[in-house]
């Protein structure tokens, strides 16, 4: 892990492009619902696009659309995919 | 006359009401839970001079204490003992939709599993061979389309035959469409969680068999993964069931 960056999140992401999820940070009921959703370690997400109201942030996951809040977005740390 | 209790679980869409319906015809009626908004609906069919009493449950993506739909249908699931538990999944989301399953299996309370929605499924390219999968999960797998009313006489068969162990043990098949016989070779499907914490989990599952108040009621296995998982409803089942 580079020390320097803070690490990257779903949240950074633009619309159109892929990640691959590395952990998800964030605790409690938002953390395992992310994960019962689908959002472990090497899974590949795709942003699809915003809402106009800049929430929810629709995601293409493991076959199937999710929207998701941006600030929960922040809460999974991705890489590059 | 017996009666056979099934709970009727699965994620949020995916057809758990509409096969519920399916199943039951127009003889059912709404339960309120008190104190909570989401409610559970019993119905009842007549098998063979049985009755089944099929109880819908609030659908979840997962069995957590987290939230209060989960808690519903997971104290459900593990209070009230249902004979058999009908899955249902949303074939055209089977990925996301089976990890509800092996949660569900993991409780040890046998199950069916209805992939439903199977026409869904096919209109978005999907080839889902239905006994690939019974192989897998090692229980009754059967191909539905709830709202075409495709598949009730094969989800009653097979919950008959999985309430009578006909469908997981090696004795002889009712002969449903469910599994061609596949279902009774195998054990269900256990998840392999790697050498570490299957390590783990067998020292706590051998220590929650050495108090049969606890591990005669809750699936060893089960209550060993959740304690892993520090869930705080796993805690409260062990401290209660040592007190007593």
């Amino acid at each position: 892990m580079k020390e320097k960056n803070a690490a990257m999140t779903l949240d950074d992401i633009k619309p159109g492009c892929e990640c691959r999820v590395v952990d998800v940070t964030v605790d409690g009921a938002t953390g395992q619902r992310l994960m019962d959703m689908g959002f472990i370690p090497g899974t590949k997400v795709k942003v699809v696009f915003n809402a106009p109201l800049v929430d929810p942030v629709d995601l293409q996951l493991r076959g199937y659309h999710v929207g998701i809040r941006h600030s929960e977005a922040t809460g999974v740390e991705v890489e590059e995919a | 006359m017996k009666e056979i209790i099934v709970a009727v679980a699965g994620q949020p869409n995916s057809g758990k009401s509409t096969i519920f319906n399916m199943l039951t015809g127009a003889r059912q009626h709404v339960a309120n839970y008190p104190g909570v908004t989401v409610e559970k609906k019993i119905g009842r069919y007549t098998y063979k001079g049985d009755t089944v009493v099929l109880v819908d449950l609030p659908g979840t993506y997962s069995l957590t204490s987290y939230s209060q739909e989960e808690k519903i249908a997971r104290d459900f699931l593990l209070h009230e003992k249902p004979a058999v538990v009908l899955n249902i999944v949303d074939a055209a989301n089977l990925e996301r939709n089976l990890y509800l399953t092996f949660q569900l299996q993991e409780m040890g309370i046998p199950m069916v599993v209805a992939l439903n929605m199977m026409d869904v499924a096919k209109d978005r390219g999907l080839s889902i061979n239905t006994n690939t999968v019974n192989e897998f999960l090692g229980v009754a797998v059967i191909p539905t389309v709830g709202k075409k009313n495709r598949g009730a006489g094969d989800i009653k068969d097979a919950i008959f035959g999985t309430y009578r162990g006909d469908c997981v043990q090696a004795t002889a098949c009712v002969g449903c469409a469910a599994c061609s016989g596949a279902t009774q070779k195998k054990r269900p499907f256990k998840i392999d969680y790697g050498n570490d914490l299957e390590s783990a989990i067998a020292s706590l599952e051998a220590k929650i068999l050495e108090d049969p108040r606890i591990s005669s009621l809750y699936s060893p296995r089960w209550l060993a993964v959740k304690l892993m998982e520090n869930d705080s409803e796993a805690r409260r089942l062990v401290k209660k069931g040592g007190d007593r």
